[in-house]
């Protein structure tokens, strides 16, 4: 840095000219009474606090707004219904054969997209087809949504109108599979229809660690998304739904992202050693610096923690050491959103 | 376990720089990589090179999955190619996958897969193989492999290169892709495990790709595994030595 005032630098344009050694600048303390912080004032395994906001748009069935510093996402999901005589090599669900029918996943009836909107952060121009980053999104979120087997499809089946009374049919239906499996039951019971989700994700701003939120924001808005109950009716030969009762889905578990950063001193680190941070929620001036990131999906259920997806790639500074720290690190994160939707 | 074994053939792209077909559990796919070649001028890096992967499907046109595999491949690819060595130039990397395995116990829908984790091996492998015959300077070879998790009835197995039916009836399915100084360098995982059994996965997947340096042994043991690591090793001396045959 030049000696001269004239020459010397604001830290604003210190970090627009060379970011990785304003960055390091930080990180690295100048004396060991004050801790290392990042250029956004947080310590490195320091996440932003989530605010989540929940049914705030009226159109769709279920929506939320997350918000953890300046990245911003909303996400709705809207209900449609798929008639089963619409897909093609259709096969009607059977409970008892187990695992080798996948609904949601054969007849896409989770169709999540995510948008990164013009002006949400300088890089994303107007009038171009979606970026690499939002379809890698897009693609992720599909793939966890299904791995994690968040949604319990059966919530999503809808029945012929039996004799039977409309009210507790979700429940009563499942009770009757338990206990009668006999024929004439489950022709009664076919599938007419299901519903298919669209979820769509929209950032507002955009500061960084992108997967978190939006999936932050996915879990929050089906957590808040009541469908109309729904039937099929063998005289008109169409779905109707009951205009007054609207029931919430059956998630499984609260699975929450964390995604970390690994941010090497030497812009470009030669074989093993080197000092490193791992930076926890990363900005975008952060995620712009790292090469390497790693994204940890934990549900912490009273019965202990299980992992629901791993993702790291772009370095070699994480192994199985540094994992298990993310982990725990995943497992604090865990909690601030379980705090921020209740 | 023959379809287990792998197979790779060296430059037999007449246009490209590097190319190479590999097979293994299943998969084939052929790559070419070109390089260092222009770049255009909104992509160039004036510190290093542009690492570009093109990845395309065995059936239709790439889509979003194939898009988020190029980003894994590409950020795996740009920390063992010496992009430094080559600034504001262009190295092009691509992939057309022409077999994939079927489950014959779905129907299967052409354009998403199932998922994308076990087709990520063989990309990296051929890859690696094309780049190698491109005469790209790397800083390390890379082995990937990938691996499942069944529960059966309490205790948990795992399954090295599962087929298409174990990946269906798994628990979990992981990919561990590590330096030749073994050095872990991706890692995708999906489903539901604790993080124990993410280390024996770890264990079992390190064993695979980075055997010890001294065991010249490793067909012997009985293993059905293919040591992709003395693979990528032994295809080069091969095609070295009959390159070399006119001397």
């Amino acid at each position: 840095m030049a000696t001269s005032s004239s020459l010397t630098l604001s830290s604003a344009t210190f970090s627009k000219l060379s970011p990785h050694p304003y960055l390091l600048a930080n990180l690295q303390a100048s004396d060991s009474s004050s801790p290392s912080a990042r250029t956004n004032g947080r310590l490195p395994q320091q996440a932003r606090q989530p605010y989540i906001n929940t049914s705030s748009l009226s159109h769709a069935h279920g929506s939320a707004v997350v918000r953890t510093g300046d990245t911003t996402v909303i996400c709705g999901v809207r209900g449609e219904t798929l008639l089963t005589s619409a897909v093609p090599n259709y096969r009607a669900p059977d409970d008892s054969s187990g695992a080798t029918l996948n609904e949601a996943r054969d007849y896409d009836l989770l169709v999540p997209n995510i948008e990164l909107a013009t002006g949400c952060a300088p890089n994303f121009l107007p009038g171009v087809p979606p970026t690499t980053l939002a379809q890698t999104l897009s693609t992720r979120v599909y793939s966890l949504l299904h791995s994690s087997k968040l949604l319990n499809v059966s919530g999503l089946r809808i029945y012929q109108k039996d004799g039977s009374e409309l009210s507790g049919r979700q429940r009563g239906n499942e009770a009757m599979e338990e206990d009668d499996e006999g024929d004439s039951t489950i022709t009664e019971r076919a599938v007419k229809a299901y519903w298919v989700l669209y979820i769509d994700v929209l950032f507002i701003s955009f500061d960084g660690n992108p997967f978190d939120a939006a999936w932050a924001a996915i879990l929050a808005a089906l957590q808040d998304t009541k469908l109309p109950q729904a039937y099929w009716d063998p005289d008109r030969e169409m779905v109707l739904c009951s205009p007054k009762k609207r029931l919430p889905l059956t998630l499984s578990g609260f699975p929450v992202a964390t995604t970390a950063a690994v941010f090497t001193a030497k812009e470009k680190p030669k074989k093993g050693g080197g000092q490193y941070w791992i930076l926890v929620d990363p900005d975008r001036l952060e995620e712009g610096l790292c090469d390497e990131t790693v994204t940890i999906v934990v549900d912490c259920p009273k019965e202990g923690t299980k992992v629901l997806g791993i993702s790291n790639h772009g370095g070699t500074v994480v192994g199985p050491v540094l994992m298990k720290e993310l982990a725990k690190a995943a497992e604090s994160r865990w909690n601030d959103f379980r705090k921020a939707v209740s | 376990m023959a379809s287990h074994d792998p197979e790779a053939r060296l430059s037999h792209l007449q246009s490209a720089d590097g190319s190479a077909t590999f097979s293994h559990a299943g998969y084939t796919v052929v790559g070419a990589v070109n390089g260092p070649i222009e770049v255009q001028r909104r992509d160039e890096l004036p510190e290093e090179a542009v690492v570009d992967v093109i990845v395309r499907p065995a059936a239709g046109v790439g889509g979003t999955r194939e898009r988020h595999l190029e980003s894994l491949l590409q950020s795996t690819l740009r920390q063992i190619i010496l992009i430094n060595n080559f600034p504001r130039t262009l190295i092009q990397v691509t992939l057309q996958v022409t077999v994939s395995p079927e489950n014959e116990y779905v129907n299967a829908k052409l354009s998403q897969a199932a998922t994308n984790l076990p087709i990520l091996p063989t990309l990296i492998q051929t890859a690696l193989l094309a780049l190698l015959s491109a005469a790209i300077p790397l800083t390390a070879t890379v082995t990937a492999a990938v691996l499942a998790i069944v529960a059966d009835d309490g205790a948990s197995t795992i399954i090295v290169d599962p087929t298409a039916r174990e990946i269906q009836v798994s628990r979990s399915l992981h990919v561990f892709a590590f330096t030749s100084r073994d050095e872990l360098l991706l890692n995708e995982s999906e489903g539901e495990f604790t993080m124990q059994e993410w280390d024996n996965a770890f264990a079992t997947a390190q064993r695979q790709c980075c055997p010890a340096p001294t065991s010249d042994d490793v067909d012997m043991e009985g293993g059905s595994q293919a040591d992709l690591k003395n693979f990528t090793r032994s295809t080069l001396e091969t095609k070295t030595a009959s390159d070399l045959y006119w001397k």
